[in-house]
C-alpha cells in the first residue's frame, strides 16, 4: 500500500487553494467515523481512548449536525490527547516495524527523507487527499525539531504524526467544490472518494479509492460505477449500514435511557446494548444478507436474540453461542423492528409505557413526520389519575386528547403508539392493565388496524415509509437536514429503489451514481472579509 | 513571619521542603488571611453554577418577607445552614418578547444569557459563566470545568454561543481524570518540576494553529465561525499547557484524594445523591488548587428525567401529569422532587464551604449561581423561576437577603453577578430584558 501512495504530493496549484473552488461541506468526524478511520489506517490494535463530544440530532439524524457543530475546548483537549496516544502507539517499538516503512539513517538524528515518506503516507490517508508540498514540509520540519529536542528519531515522528491526527484536516471532512460548467459546481475527486467511503463503509477512503481519485477515474461514469460496485460488494458495507441504521433508528438514544429496576427487575445493564444489537442484526440481515425488501422491516417476525432479550420476550434460549436466530410465533403480537425491545423501551417512561412518546418517535423515524411540540399551557393531570374511573393509559390519554387544543397533534401521533400498548415499557408482552383488557386498535386517516402486526402492515404498505428511508439516507450522505430535502432531488435514486423491490443496495447505488449526489450549490458570496480570530484570553 | 515566595520555591527544589506540609502555605496569607502576602495578590474569586430542572413550588418556597431575616420556607429548609451565606431571588421575569417560549429551554437560556433564545436547545450568545471565565480564568489550567451528575455529557448549559454546548464530564471518574490525572502538577509535591514533554506538546499545538490561514481559505461565513471556535479551542489547549509549566498556587488546605471508582451515574435519585456531592468535592478541589476558577454542575437536563425508584413516571412527567391536591393546593409528589433538588444544592454548598481558605472558606471566596428552567413546570411557566446566589464573592456580595423581584427582568441577577465578579460591565441582556440596573444594594 505504501509503495503506491508514498510520493503523491499536491503541487502548489491544487484545487485545495484555487480561487474558483469553494468549500461545499465541512463535517466533523463522528466518534464511529474517527474510530473506524484510525483502525483502518493504523490497524485494529491501536487503542483509541478518550471522550468524544456529545452528539446532537437534527432533522432526525445525528449525521446532519456534523455539518453544523465545531470543536469545543474540552473536545479539542480530548482530541489532542487521543492524537498523541495514537501516535505514541504507532511509533513504539512494538508497531514501528510494521507501520513505519523506512528506517532512519541514525536513531538519534533527524532523517528528513524517512520522515517525509512516513508523514506523506499517513498524511494522505488521514487528510483523505495528498498533502501539499508546503504542508508536508511543515510536518517534516516539526518532526525534525522534535527529534533534535528529544534525541530520538521516532519521538520526532510521533509528534509529527500527532499533529496530523489533531489537525482540522483530519477532524473535519472538508468537501471541495469545483466549477462543472455554467453555474454548476461539483465535488472534486478526493471529496467524492471521501463522501462515498464514509457513506458505504463509515471510514476513510482506502488506497484504491484514493487512487481512483488521483487518476480522475471517479469523475467518469464508468469509473464511478466500478468503485460504487466494489464498495457495495464488500463485507465492509455492513459497517457502513450499521452506522446509517443506528442513526436513522435513533439507537444512540439508548445511551441515556434509565429504567426503573424496582418496577422492572428484569431490566439490567446488559439490556440496552443487547436490544440495540438485536435491531441492528435484524436490519442488516434483511438489508444485506437476504438482500430483502426493506418494507419487510416492519413485518418480519425473524430476529436474533441473546439471553437478555430471551428473558424479556419470555422465550427459551437454548443455544451455546451469544446470539441465535429466532422467529416469533404468528400470535406473538410481534412485527418487525417496531415491536422489538429497542423501539418499545427507548420511547417510554422509566416505569410506564407512553403511547405518545412511541407515536411521536415512530412517526418521525419511519414516516419523516415530526410532531409539533405541545402548547406550553396544557394540563395533563387526567392522563395519570389511576384512582378515577379510567383504568388504562389509553382511556386516560383519550380523555386528554379530545380537548380541542390537544386533538390535532394527538390524532397525528397517538394511534401508532396506542396500537403498541400490548407491550410494557421494557418491551414485554401484556394484554391487561390495572385489571382491564387493553384495546389495541388504532385508526389513522380512516385506516383501522390493531396490535403490532396491524401497525407493521400499515407501515409496510405506506409509501411514505420507504420514501422516508431514502430521504434520510440522502440527508445522511450529504450532511443536510432530511426535512429540507426536496423529493425531486433524489428521484432517480428513488426509482432505482422502487424498481428493485426496495432493496437497500439498489438505493445506495442509485444515490451514489445519480448526478445530484456530487453536485453542490455555487458558493454563497461572503462579503465580509475574514475577521482575525478573537482569542479568548485567560 | 515574612517569607518570599521565590525563596520558598528555590528551597523546595533543593529538597528542603520535604518536611513542609500544606498548612505551611498559609504563610502566604496576610494577617487578615485575605491576601497572598508575598505577591500582594488576593485570593481569586471563583464562580460556579448549579443547574436543577423543573423549578420549585411557588407556594412552598417563596418567603413572604423580603430583605434580611426572611422566614425559612419548607422548600428552602435544606438550605437553612447556608441562609446567611446566600441570597434568594423570587418573582424575576423571563421576557420572551416575540420569540416562542421553548419548553424547558427559554427560561434557563434567558437566565444564562439575558437573551430569550430564538432556537430550542441553542443559546443566542455566550453564557454568563464563559463571559466571566474570559476575565477571571487567566493563567489557570482550565478555563472552565463542567460536570453532569446524571451521566449525560450534554447536560451542560455553558456555551460559546450557537449549536455547540461545552461537554460536561459525565462521571466522577471522568471528572477526576481530567482534573487530577495526567497533566496535573501536584504543587504539594516536594520534587515538583515542569515536565519537559509539555514543551514538545506546545510545538505540536503551535503547528496546528499555523494551519489556520490555509484552512480558512474559501470557507463560507457559517463554517468560518465554526473554525474560529476550533482554533480558539486550540488556543485554549496551548494556554492549558503553559499553565502546566508553572507551579500552581495552592491556596487551600486540601489533599487530593485517590481516584473514585466506577459507579452507576444515571437518573435514579439514589445515584444522583451519591454522585452530586462527589462531583462537587472534585470541583471544589479544582477551584481550591486553582486548576480552574469556573465550575459548572448540572444535576440533570431542564425537564429533569430524575426518578425515585418505584415511581413509574419520574420527575418531568410527574410535573405534567400529577393533579393538584385540592386540599393542599399543590402537587404533592412534585413538591417532594423539588425538595430533592434543594437537598442536592445544599450538598454542593457543603463541599464548597468545607474547604478552609484564609479567614473563611472556599464558598466565601466564591459566587455560586443556582437556577432552573421553569417556575411552574406543569404549564411551562417561566415567570418567577427560583434563583439563588451563594457565597459572598470575596466580600463583594452581601448575603442573607430574599429579593422579591416583583416582575423585574431576570437579567438583573446576571448583571449583578457579573459586577460582583469584578467585570466592568454597564448593561446586560437584550430586548425587554436589556438592563443597566444591577441589585446594587447587594454589592459591597
Amino acid at each position: 500500500m505504501a509503495a503506491i501512495l508514498v510520493c503523491t504530493v499536491f503541487g502548489a496549484g491544487s484545487v485545495w487553494a484555487a480561487d474558483n473552488s469553494h468549500v461545499a461541506g465541512l463535517r466533523r468526524l463522528s466518534e464511529q467515523e474517527y474510530r473506524n478511520s484510525i483502525a483502518d489506517i493504523f490497524g485494529k490494535d491501536i487503542a483509541v481512548q478518550g471522550m468524544f463530544e456529545p452528539q446532537v440530532r437534527m432533522g432526525g439524524l445525528v449525521a446532519t449536525s456534523t455539518a453544523v457543530l465545531s470543536v469545543t475546548p474540552a473536545g479539542f483537549e480530548s482530541f489532542s490527547k487521543m492524537a498523541d496516544s495514537i501516535a505514541i502507539q504507532v511509533t513504539d517499538e512494538k508497531h514501528r516495524g510494521k507501520l513505519v516503512s523506512c528506517k532512519p539513517k541514525a536513531a538519534n538524528a533527524p532523517d528528513d527523507a524517512c520522515a517525509s515518506e512516513f508523514l506523506g503516507h499517513y498524511g494522505l490517508l488521514l487528510f483523505r487527499r495528498p498533502l501539499t508540498s508546503a504542508e508536508l514540509k511543515a510536518r517534516v520540519n516539526l518532526a525534525g525539531a522534535m527529534t533534535k529536542s528529544s534525541g530520538d528519531f521516532y519521538t520526532g515522528l510521533r509528534y509529527g504524526l500527532a499533529e496530523l491526527i489533531q489537525s482540522p484536516n483530519f477532524l473535519f471532512r472538508k468537501e471541495m467544490a469545483v466549477p462543472a460548467g455554467g453555474k454548476a459546481y461539483t465535488l472534486e475527486p478526493y471529496s467524492r472518494a471521501t463522501r462515498l467511503s464514509y457513506l458505504m463503509w463509515d471510514t476513510a477512503p482506502d488506497a484504491e479509492l484514493l487512487k481512483a481519485a488521483e487518476t480522475g477515474e471517479l469523475n467518469t461514469a464508468a469509473g464511478l460505477e466500478k468503485q460504487v460496485d466494489r464498495l457495495l460488494a464488500s463485507p465492509r458495507l455492513e459497517t457502513g449500514m450499521r452506522a446509517f441504521f443506528t442513526d436513522m433508528l435513533e439507537l444512540d438514544t439508548f445511551d441515556n435511557v434509565s429504567k426503573d429496576a424496582l418496577i422492572y427487575p428484569k431490566w439490567g445493564g446488559a439490556m440496552a446494548p443487547s436490544a440495540k444489537e438485536e435491531t441492528l442484526r435484524t436490519t442488516i440481515n434483511l438489508a444485506l444478507r437476504e438482500n430483502g425488501d426493506m418494507r419487510d422491516l416492519m413485518t418480519t417476525r425473524k430476529t436474533f436474540i441473546n439471553r437478555s432479550m430471551a428473558a424479556i420476550y419470555d422465550v427459551d434460549f437454548s443455544f451455546d453461542g451469544d446470539w441465535m436466530p429466532y422467529e416469533f410465533p404468528a400470535d406473538s403480537g410481534r412485527s418487525g423492528v417496531v415491536t422489538q425491545v429497542s423501539m418499545l423501551s427507548m420511547f417510554s417512561h422509566p416505569g410506564q409505557s407512553s403511547p405518545t412518546k412511541r407515536g411521536v418517535a415512530l412517526m418521525d423515524i419511519f414516516l419523516c413526520e415530526p410532531t409539533p411540540t405541545p402548547p406550553a399551557n396544557v394540563d395533563f393531570s387526567a392522563i395519570n389519575d389511576t384512582s378515577g374511573p379510567l383504568k388504562t393509559v389509553r382511556e386516560r390519554l383519550m380523555a386528554h386528547a379530545t380537548t380541542p387544543t390537544c386533538a390535532s397533534c394527538h390524532t397525528h401521533s397517538d394511534p401508532i403508539g396506542l396500537s403498541l400498548e400490548g407491550f410494557n415499557t421494557i418491551g414485554g408482552r401484556r394484554l391487561t392493565e390495572n385489571g382491564q383488557l387493553i384495546d389495541l386498535s388504532a385508526t389513522i386517516k380512516g385506516t383501522t388496524f390493531k396490535d403490532g402486526p396491524g401497525l407493521g402492515k400499515y407501515l409496510h404498505d405506506n409509501p411514505k415509509y420507504p420514501a422516508c428511508m431514502a430521504r434520510k439516507l440522502y440527508g445522511y450522505a450529504k450532511g443536510v437536514n432530511s426535512e429540507d430535502v426536496d423529493a425531486t432531488v433524489f428521484k432517480a435514486a428513488y426509482k432505482n429503489f422502487t424498481d428493485s423491490g426496495y432493496r437497500m443496495r439498489a438505493l445506495l447505488k442509485g444515490l451514489a451514481e445519480s448526478p445530484e449526489f456530487f453536485s453542490t450549490p455555487a458558493a454563497i458570496q461572503d462579503a465580509s472579509a475574514e475577521q482575525p480570530t478573537k482569542l479568548a484570553s485567560h | 513571619m515574612r517569607l518570599h515566595r521565590r525563596t520558598l520555591l528555590r528551597g523546595m527544589f533543593q529538597g528542603s521542603a520535604a518536611v513542609m506540609g500544606v498548612p505551611f502555605l498559609d504563610c502566604f496569607l496576610d494577617s487578615k488571611g485575605q491576601a497572598l502576602a508575598a505577591t500582594g495578590q488576593h485570593l481569586p474569586t471563583r464562580f460556579s453554577t448549579f443547574f436543577f430542572g423543573l423549578g420549585l413550588t411557588t407556594s412552598l418556597w417563596v418567603p413572604k418577607k423580603a430583605g434580611l431575616d426572611y422566614e425559612t420556607t419548607s422548600q428552602l429548609k435544606p438550605l437553612e445552614p447556608f441562609k446567611n451565606k446566600m441570597n434568594v431571588f423570587s418573582g424575576m421575569r423571563v421576557m420572551v418578547d416575540d420569540n416562542p417560549n421553548f419548553q424547558h429551554w427559554s427560561g434557563n437560556a434567558a437566565i444564562a444569557t439575558g437573551i430569550a433564545p430564538t432556537k430550542a436547545s441553542q443559546f443566542d450568545s455566550k453564557t454568563i459563566d464563559q463571559t466571566i471565565a474570559d476575565v477571571i480564568s487567566r493563567g489557570t489550567r482550565f478555563k472552565s470545568v463542567a460536570a453532569a451528575a446524571s451521566g449525560d455529557p450534554k447536560h451542560c448549559y455553558s456555551s460559546l454561543g450557537g449549536a455547540n454546548t461545552l461537554p460536561a464530564d459525565p462521571s466522577p471518574m471522568a471528572l477526576y481524570t481530567r482534573l487530577f490525572g495526567p497533566g496535573f502538577q501536584d504543587p504539594s509535591k516536594a520534587d515538583w518540576k515542569p515536565d519537559p514533554q509539555v514543551m514538545l506538546q506546545q510545538s505540536v499545538l503551535s503547528a496546528v494553529s499555523d494551519e489556520r490561514k490555509d484552512f480558512m481559505k474559501n470557507l463560507g461565513a457559517g463554517d468560518k465561525t465554526r473554525m474560529d471556535q476550533y482554533f480558539t479551542s486550540v488556543r485554549e489547549a496551548e494556554l492549558q499547557l503553559a499553565a502546566e509549566l508553572k507551579r500552581p498556587e495552592i491556596v487551600a488546605k486540601v489533599d487530593i484524594p485517590a481516584a473514585p471508582g466506577e459507579m452507576p451515574v444515571n437518573y435514579a435519585l439514589p445515584n444522583v445523591r451519591t454522585v452530586t456531592p462527589l462531583m462537587a468535592k472534585l470541583g471544589a478541589l479544582a477551584l481550591a488548587t486553582d486548576q480552574t476558577r469556573v465550575f459548572n454542575l448540572a444535576i440533570s437536563e431542564p425537564g429533569s428525567n430524575i426518578f425515585v425508584p418505584g415511581d413509574p413516571l419520574g420527575y418531568h412527567i410527574t410535573t405534567h401529569m400529577e393533579a393538584i391536591d385540592q386540599n393542599l393546593g399543590y402537587q404533592p409528589r412534585v413538591a417532594k422532587y423539588n425538595v430533592y433538588s434543594m437537598e442536592l444544592l445544599a450538598s454542593v454548598l457543603k463541599e464548597l464551604d468545607g474547604i478552609p481558605e484564609g479567614d473563611g472558606t472556599l464558598l466565601d471566596h466564591s459566587l455560586l449561581f443556582a437556577y432552573s428552567d421553569q417556575s411552574y413546570a406543569k404549564i411551562h411557566a417561566v415567570d418567577g423561576i427560583p434563583i439563588m446566589l451563594a457565597g459572598n464573592a470575596n466580600g463583594r456580595m452581601k448575603t442573607g437577603y430574599h429579593i422579591a423581584g416583583g416582575g423585574a427582568p431576570v437579567s438583573r441577577v446576571g448583571l449583578t453577578v457579573q459586577k460582583a465578579m469584578g467585570l466592568s460591565v454597564d448593561g446586560w441582556g437584550k430586548g425587554s430584558m436589556e438592563t443597566k440596573s444591577a441589585y446594587t444594594e447587594l454589592l459591597a
